[in-house]
């Protein structure tokens, strides 16, 4: 049985220090996780800092609609206040705060959409077109932890109950009422902790964490609804509006996290009543609590670096933990040079995918694209797997609305095939691609604004909406009230498109090495004919793109071109609401391949797709990062949105400070040159084709699965592979004298 | 100007300072034992067989003139004494079993790969490596991709073993960024056995190489029983003491990762089973070395 209140782990006259707590907590977390993994087998997604629930707690939701779900204000609020009175308390000692989750109340009510209003005129076209429509998807924009700092939970309540008095009308009642039920179940719930802390104080036989337990008991009752005052209490405070909001519907992300930290530090400072040893320590605990997305350093609204003394504690403060943790430096022109140096230097030390890189230069003036000004572009942070956020301000449906135009190729070209198989080329294929992506841009556009007209009735963002700029003010879910709409659309499988155009063109236009007709025929029967795997290899070696100015580099610049003008012209057709392109399959790159069959860039039926803005595997025989990254520059759709640049990366290029230096060089090149994100894994070869074969040796290996990091343990079979296939690519290991 | 290259490696690292392409030529005026990239020794192309990418297609046995493709009881047979080395059926092998070495590129192509990693030259301080085989095998190439790279500001490096006329190779040397050359053993004899020339001329070389101002660096690979002496790498490390230009003495560990294609092109490789020297020899050797005052690195 998982335990959660871990009293009495040790004799009372051991003494620790906090680096040896820390030590402890990072064991603690692997065994965790690897209870995670016994009881839930392998999940390719990130770690969320959840632990396994105890097996005496139960939970059983309140359906408030005969399908057996719940749905809207009612059944969210009744469910949630429910769940929260009946949420045990997670708590370790040794940890400078307390609170964990143990699973997303989305995941445990069933049916996500409320059947009362059905989209089933869409669904036909989502199919067809293998399209994730985001309907009924939740989170994924940023709440503005701020507005928490400033009011507490307390002033958070009165702000409700004055706009309560100000709207009256009967379309914002259900809004308030739930939010303030949610708001005062909150409450009672940090009063409940602080008594139990009090309580587990007295049980602790240990004097050192008998101590702690008392001090987490006076902080939790502090900020029950009072707004935090130290740096202690606000990173509490962070601590549970992960859990709160997690526990709701998995929830946001972070925000700028130096910069939110920095006013508790200083004030703590001048008090005299912390040090930076001290401050590292809360800092650790909190990236050991949740792997919420944190950007650091990066140009303010005036474009003066932020980088600050408390930015180098969290980079420290993550090296002493050491753990999976999603931390974003924003790379510009007036960057602190030491602290970018640190960072990179901290990258290639632990080898845990922390920090990834952004692009501000190209992020800031792709979503200026979209009409908005330079100052609050740079508001617009790091703040999940590829996506950037406005704090507060904005509503997204970032990374929860995909297109697999791999699968609106296969349409295209057997529509082709079918009603013109005599003309059939690469230009008209294009023709019927152009149509068919007009088409799967549209509807997606149409699920969007479905989703924005119902979700309030659906899954209201009870948590989030209270740190959002809107929803409090106007009595509105955050789906109609926000301030801006910046409604997020990306395509997936660039590159399994683009290298079919090019095969396409090379092998049976140029060269004329096969027919259209004799193609199909191998495709349909997924390169099993005659001379079937022959055949295939043939046009998987055809000019790849990522492989340098090659007839694939070119095609994907067509694709992507094509896909952006069309995902902006949904603007005009739907006014208030700002859709902005990007490439990005997330992990959903294994499901959209078992979607396709076999493409003439010689993947095989049911192959995976290629990875976001990647190339295939193999794209090129030297594996060459500049190569790949010159390539993804020229896939960006330049709206504020990405097309992230994932690297696979041997440690040993920077066991130097001159290897680093080069690292630096290569991540600031990269950015320049028109990227805007960049995650990279530092693997060793050997030592995750060793974890591959039986993950249970390494389970602290860290990997940077998509834009998220995760526990490789913790990945599917399938995931695995897919990691440990990019890494071979990078090493130059595509078949002996392979020519790419 | 066209020319005989093996290879054109971008985001190289170990090729000297910040981040380069690699463009390696075929064809050595040396014939070093140990080289691990011996596709680059002859100066004509050359047939690499990787049998474990063979899919059994048999496209090469009906395009092969000579007949050096077979089809025997089932299975695909490769006679290379057959081989006229037309490339036909390299040409044909998708799946990369057979593998031409060599290949005749115009210094426009060349520059062309070269300028598509521009940027990272200039914010790294890196630049073009000419690397080989050897560089000045095939001078008037070489000087055409410098010339051409000075009117695009990227700087040129070459790795070489100095092993010609210095005067011949001045006119190129001048315009380099630097120089990275070798000097494998001191002892004359030995340095004729194991690589097919004397050192005289490149020791002679190394001098005039730091009269003339360019930056360079000496480099020594270390093979196990042959230039891994205490005594060479000493005497080695005495003869840089004093030289102007010189940036540091290198001690390169053995790289066995040139045995596959010593086996794909059925060449006999004397060092099949050698292996590299454990790091904690490597750093003897460097402080060894380090005792005669010039500033040494390891790999």
């Amino acid at each position: 049985m998982s335990k959660i209140q871990l009293i009495n782990q040790f004799p009372a006259d051991e003494t620790f220090t906090l680096d040896k707590r820390i030590r402890l907590l990072k064991k603690r977390k692997l065994e965790q996780t690897q209870e995670k993994i016994d009881a839930e087998g392998g999940l390719d997604e990130d770690d969320y800092g959840r632990v396994v629930a105890p097996d005496d707690f139960s939970f059983e939701i309140t359906p408030t609609h005969s399908d057996g779900s719940f749905y809207g204000y009612k059944g969210w609020t009744e469910n949630y206040t429910k769940l929260l009175a009946a949420h045990p308390l997670y708590c370790d000692p040794l940890d400078a705060f307390v609170g964990r989750g143990f699973f997303f109340l989305t995941r445990r009510k069933g049916s996500i959409w409320n059947p009362d209003h059905p989209y089933s005129d869409l669904k036909e076209a989502f199919k067809q077109y293998n399209i994730i429509c985001g309907i009924g998807s939740d989170g994924h924009f940023t709440p503005d932890l701020r507005m928490g700092f400033e009011l507490g939970w307390g002033g958070i309540l009165a702000k409700l109950k004055k706009y309560q008095a100000i709207n009256t009308a009967p379309g914002n009642a259900e809004f308030y009422e739930s939010e303030i039920a949610v708001v005062r179940a909150i409450i009672s719930f940090l009063n409940r902790v602080g008594d139990e802390l009090a309580q587990l104080a007295e049980e602790e036989c240990n004097p050192c964490l008998a101590q702690n337990l008392r001090e987490m008991s006076g902080v939790n009752h502090a900020i029950a609804s009072g707004a935090p005052k130290t740096l202690r209490e606000c990173i509490q405070w962070m601590c549970w509006f992960s859990f709160l909001s997690r526990l709701y519907n998995r929830g946001p992300s972070g925000g700028q996290l130096d910069e939110l930290l920095r006013p508790f530090y200083e004030r703590d400072v001048q008090a005299g009543i912390i040090d930076d040893q001290t401050a590292k320590f809360y800092i650790a605990c909190l990236l050991l609590n949740d792997t919420r997305y944190y950007q650091l350093a990066g140009p303010d609204e005036a474009g003066r670096d932020m980088a600050s003394h408390v930015s180098y504690l969290i980079l420290e403060a993550a090296d002493w933990i050491d753990i999976a943790c999603n931390l974003t430096v924003r790379v510009h022109d007036k960057m602190n040079e030491d602290f970018f140096y640190r960072s990179v230097e901290y990258l290639f030390k632990n080898k845990n995918g922390w920090p990834r890189f952004s692009g501000d230069n190209s992020l800031v003036e792709g979503f200026m694209r979209c009409g908005y000004s330079k100052e609050l572009a740079r508001k617009r942070l790091a703040a999940g797997c590829h996506w950037m956020s406005i704090p507060g301000m904005e509503y997204t449906l970032n990374d929860l609305v995909k297109i697999n135009t791999a699968k609106v190729f296969e349409v295209a070209y057997y529509e082709m095939m079918h009603s013109e198989p005599d003309l059939a080329s690469t230009e008209l294929l294009w023709k019927y691609f152009e149509r068919h992506l007009g088409a799967a841009v549209r509807v997606t556009a149409e699920g969007i604004k479905f989703h924005l007209t119902w979700q309030e009735r659906n899954e209201p963002e009870l948590v989030c909406n209270l740190l959002s700029q809107g929803p409090v003010e106007k009595g509105l879910d955050v789906t109609k009230a926000a301030v801006y709409f910046n409604m997020c659309i990306d395509g997936a499988g660039i590159a399994t498109v683009a290298d079919s155009f090019a095969a396409l063109q090379q092998r049976v236009e140029q060269e004329k090495k096969i027919s259209f007709a004799g193609l199909t025929r191998q495709l349909e029967l997924d390169y099993q004919d005659l001379d079937g795997e022959y055949i295939r290899q043939m046009m998987l070696h055809s000019e790849r793109y990522c492989g340098g100015d090659t007839l694939g580099d070119a095609w994907a610049v067509r694709v992507n071109e094509l896909f952006t003008r069309l995902v902006r012209a949904e603007c005009s057709r739907y006014p208030g609401l700002n859709f902005i392109p990007g490439w990005f399959s997330w992990a959903n790159t294994l499901e959209f391949g078992t979607n396709v069959r076999a493409t003439p860039n010689g993947r095989h039926s049911g192959e995976a797709i290629n990875h976001g803005a990647n190339p295939t595997s193999g794209f090129r025989k030297d594996g060459a990062v500049t190569a790949m990254a010159n390539s993804i520059a020229g896939v960006q759709p330049f709206y504020g949105n990405t097309a992230p640049v994932q690297l696979e990366v041997d440690p040993g290029i920077a066991n130097t400070p001159e290897g680093v230096s080069k690292m630096v060089n290569m991540i600031r090149t990269i950015l320049e040159t028109g990227n805007t994100l960049l995650n990279i894994n530092i693997i060793d070869k050997n030592k995750i084709l060793e974890a591959h074969r039986d993950p249970s040796k390494y389970p602290d290996l860290v990997v940077r699965v998509t834009g998220f990091t995760a526990y490789f343990a913790m990945l599917s079979p399938e995931f695995r592979q897919l990691v440990v296939d990019r890494v071979l690519a990078v090493n130059g290991d595509v078949p002996e004298g392979s020519v790419a | 100007m066209a020319g005989m290259i093996t290879e054109i490696q971008r985001f190289s690292l170990n090729d000297g300072p910040g981040i380069r392409t690699t463009v390696f030529l075929k064809g050595c005026n040396m014939e070093c034992l140990w080289c691990h990239n011996p596709e680059t020794i002859s100066t004509n192309r050359e047939i690499h067989y990787y049998e474990n990418n063979c899919i059994g297609c048999y496209k090469c046995v009906t395009v092969c003139p000579s007949k050096a493709h077979k089809r025997i009881g089932g299975g695909h047979r490769y006679f290379p004494k057959l081989c006229i080395t037309c490339g036909k059926c390299a040409d044909i092998c998708y799946a990369s079993a057979m593998v031409m070495s060599g290949m005749v590129m115009e210094t426009g192509a060349i520059m062309r790969e070269i300028l598509q990693d521009k940027a990272y030259y200039a914010g790294s301080g890196g630049g073009l490596t000419i690397s080989g085989g050897e560089v000045f095998c095939q001078l008037p190439l070489a000087m055409e991709l410098v010339t051409a790279c000075g009117r695009e500001d990227v700087p040129v490096a070459v790795e070489t073993n100095l092993a010609f006329p210095f005067d011949y190779m001045q006119p190129l040397i001048q315009k380099l960024q630097l120089v990275m050359c070798d000097l494998k053993l001191m002892d004359g004899g030995l340095h004729k056995k194991y690589t097919g020339a004397d050192n005289a001329l490149i020791v002679d070389n190394i001098h005039r190489l730091s009269a003339c101002g360019v930056p360079f660096i000496v480099r020594t690979p270390l093979v196990p029983g042959i230039t891994d002496t205490e005594q060479n790498i000493s005497s080695i490390a005495e003869f840089l003491q004093g030289l102007s230009g010189l940036q540091y003495y290198e001690l390169l560990n053995f790289n066995p990762l040139g045995a596959s294609k010593y086996k794909s092109l059925g060449k006999p490789n004397p060092f099949q089973d050698v292996r590299p020297l454990p790091e904690k020899r490597v750093q003897e050797l460097a402080a060894l070395a380090g005792k005669a005052g010039v500033p040494v690195r390891c790999e």
